[in-house]
């Protein structure tokens, strides 16, 4: 057996974590590209949404390399990603027919039982003991927290360095190393030492940078190639960005709304313009659109694919916002047409905007 | 007081069970007309650019009856099906026209209907702040029911040729969104089934997991039965851009069903006329043609 799956952020650091502290083959996909995407809209559906199309590039290109079990998360929200795995299973299936899959749902849905069960499919092949399985496990949700941790702060301090460039080096070196370290706990070594080094890395705190929150569809906003790379531009120009959504707070909302615990402040500031679950992620969106605000942040980016359902019914809901609270925002829809000037230029005049504004204030 | 029933979305489907139930409870009510152009010219200006025709024509009938009531029923459907949703869109419906049309007076029923039980607690939900009488609210909910099904009765007369149109209801019944589909079918000779007027059984099991979504189970359901029992010659697929469910079910069918004729039609608001005409033509020949071959191979095995 050798697992794939698809790219989500940094899940991939986390998963070779858990197949190393497991001892099972694995094979990463290769970091998604244009290629990847050229793959995934070859197979896939015209209509459906963009990050399909993405996985089934990635499954492909995963099986190219001689993965033969394919990971599938199946959320069962009111959203198409809950239906995904239906069709892709059809499309591999019909690439490969000997292809396997393990679908791994929500434990809200399924019952933590049937949740471990599955998960514990993963580890068939593993001739470790219970013990050593479990704290795989641990060592992975463990990766996952730190490596967004790292990615969280390098992108909002990257304003405020005194060197420009260092987080975004800092960022670059901990991914690729962490990559090429040998087993699970010196890949979990290297990310600590990086976030020591992150902690030394000189900041200007009378510095004045453009705030911005990436907000939207979860997937699109997590996933660079979807985003074409937004945060790392923002970056570059000196901008400070925040998203809340990562795949660790992915992993933490999933696992306490199995427990049916409503933790998020997120769902206390959306309340006013969505008091439920539509599906997706637009209750997030909204919320964290407000949480932004209070926050200081300067202006908002909200990017989700082309026929996105929930992110459609909150892109109708934000311009409310943006009066309401004068908060700037900038809605982005992409898919495997949108065309990069027209894109970078839209951004590029959207900060001149808030540029403006700042100015006018102080 | 006047609620204003916007003709659109699934009201197109149960508009007179809506209709008399509110006449039953004594509160007058007022349905927009048939979608034109120019209700869908208001729904395309004030909607959000992405969303798919069935949502901008909802926005645009809101719009027009604006004026023309006290209140507008925007229902919130969530579940039709227990476990199941119907779409994201619909959820969060209330909440796209309140602040897209910038309009406060809406009635938001938040309906949960997958029993008796269930759709008499919305309904009554509905009512509540209006004081009705207990005994009041259980007959027009009794006739609300027995309402329910009226729009079965398409009439259907027997050809050699049978299609079934497969399609939100919304996209069916909407004669002007749908560019008359089924009286130009009926021009061909070609006799149509829909969803509605079949009786069909369930073949997810076929499925790795049973599908959450109401529309998308009985679209690939309906499908299956049909062409399983023999009972039709071809499929039309009537869907609009950028629908997130169709973009599912159109493909699960269509891997499910070999060479079995097929047709995709994908509708917005810049579809022109002229080349439906033209696809569902040369699909109708196509049908004929193959029922004149006496292979009539089953191509499902
Ligand atoms: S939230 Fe949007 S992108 Fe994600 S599955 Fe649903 S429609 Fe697709
Ligand atoms: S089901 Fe499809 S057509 Fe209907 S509202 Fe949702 S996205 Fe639009």
């Amino acid at each position: 057996m050798n697992i794939t799956f698809p790219h989500l952020g940094n899940t991939y650091i986390a998963a070779k974590v858990l197949f190393e502290g497991l001892g099972v083959d694995y094979t990463i996909p290769p970091l998604s590209s244009k290629k990847t995407l050229e793959i995934g809209c070859l197979y896939s559906p015209d209509d459906v949404c963009l990050p399909f199309k993405i996985m089934i590039g990635n499954y492909v290109e995963s099986i190219q390399r001689g993965a033969d079990t394919v990971l599938i998360t199946g959320s069962c929200g009111p959203c198409r990603f809950g239906e995904y795995c239906e069709l892709q299973k059809k499309i591999l299936l019909s690439l490969d027919k000997d292809i396997k899959f393990i679908v791994i749902d929500e434990p809200a849905k399924i019952g933590i039982r049937e949740f471990l069960n599955r998960l514990s499919m993963v580890a068939k092949d593993s001739k470790l003991s219970k013990a050593k399985k479990i704290k795989a496990l641990s060592m992975a949700v463990k990766t996952i927290n730190l490596i967004d941790n790292i990615e969280k702060e390098c992108r909002f301090f990257a304003g405020f360095e005194k060197n420009k460039g260092e987080f975004a080096r800092l960022l670059k070196t901990v991914k690729l190393e962490a990559i090429e370290a040998k087993g699970a706990e010196k890949t979990l070594k290297v990310l600590e030492e990086h976030y020591e080094k992150l902690k030394k890395i000189e900041i200007d705190n009378f510095k004045n940078p453009i705030k911005i929150g990436i907000i939207g569809e979860i997937y699109t906003i997590i996933d660079p190639l979807s985003n074409m790379y937004i945060e790392d531009i923002l970056m570059n120009l000196g901008v400070s960005t925040r998203r809340t959504l990562y795949p660790s707070w992915w992993v933490k909302n999933t696992v306490l709304s199995g427990l049916k615990i409503n933790f998020s402040k997120i769902y206390k500031e959306s309340k006013e313009y969505l008091g439920l679950c539509i599906g997706g992620h637009a209750r997030e969106c909204i919320g964290e659109a407000i949480l932004n605000y209070k926050h200081g942040f300067d202006g908002l980016i909200q990017i989700f694919p082309v026929g996105c359902m929930p992110e459609i019914v909150s892109k109708a809901i934000l311009p409310d916002i943006e009066r309401r609270y004068g908060i700037p925002i900038l809605s982005l829809v992409v898919d495997e047409m949108t065309g990069e000037a027209g894109y970078y230029t839209r951004v590029e005049a959207f900060l001149d905007l808030i540029e403006g504004r700042k100015k006018l204030c102080i | 007081m006047i609620i204003g029933i916007p003709n659109a979305l699934l009201n197109i489907k149960y508009r007179d069970a809506i209709q008399e139930f509110f006449q039953n409870i004594g509160v007058t009510t007022f349905v927009s007309p048939k979608t034109n152009k120019e209700i869908l010219d208001l729904g395309v200006l004030n909607c959000v650019d992405e969303a798919c025709l069935p949502v901008k024509v909802f926005h645009g009938h809101v719009e027009y009856l604006r004026d023309r009531c006290d209140f507008i029923l925007v229902p919130r459907i969530m579940k039709l099906q227990k476990n199941e949703f119907i779409c994201p869109k619909f959820c969060g419906l209330p909440e796209m026209i309140k602040y897209s049309l910038d309009i406060k007076n809406i009635i938001a029923p938040t309906i949960v209907a997958y029993d008796n039980k269930t759709l008499k607690k919305s309904l009554y939900e509905l009512v509540k702040p209006l004081n009705i009488k207990k005994e009041k609210f259980e007959k027009a909910f009794e006739a609300f029911k027995s309402n329910l099904y009226k729009y079965r009765n398409l009439d259907y007369k027997n050809s050699d040729l049978k299609v079934l149109l497969l399609g939100h209801p919304y996209l069916i019944y909407d004669d002007f969104i749908n560019m008359n589909i089924i009286k130009k079918l009926k021009a061909f000779g070609v006799s149509v089934y829909t969803e509605d007027n079949v009786d069909f059984y369930d073949y997810t099991y076929r499925l790795i997991k049973k599908p959450f979504w109401t529309f998308l189970r009985n679209t690939y359901n309906c499908a299956i039965s049909l062409i399983e029992t023999g009972k039709i010659d071809g499929i039309i697929y009537v869907s609009s851009f950028a629908c997130g469910i169709d973009s599912f079910s159109i493909d699960l069918i269509k891997k499910d069903i070999g060479s079995f004729p097929y047709l995709v039609l994908k509708i917005d608001e810049h579809t022109g006329e002229a080349g439906i005409d033209t696809r569902l033509e040369a699909f109708v020949d196509l049908l004929k043609r193959r029922a004149k071959n006496e292979y009539n191979f089953s191509t499902l095995g």
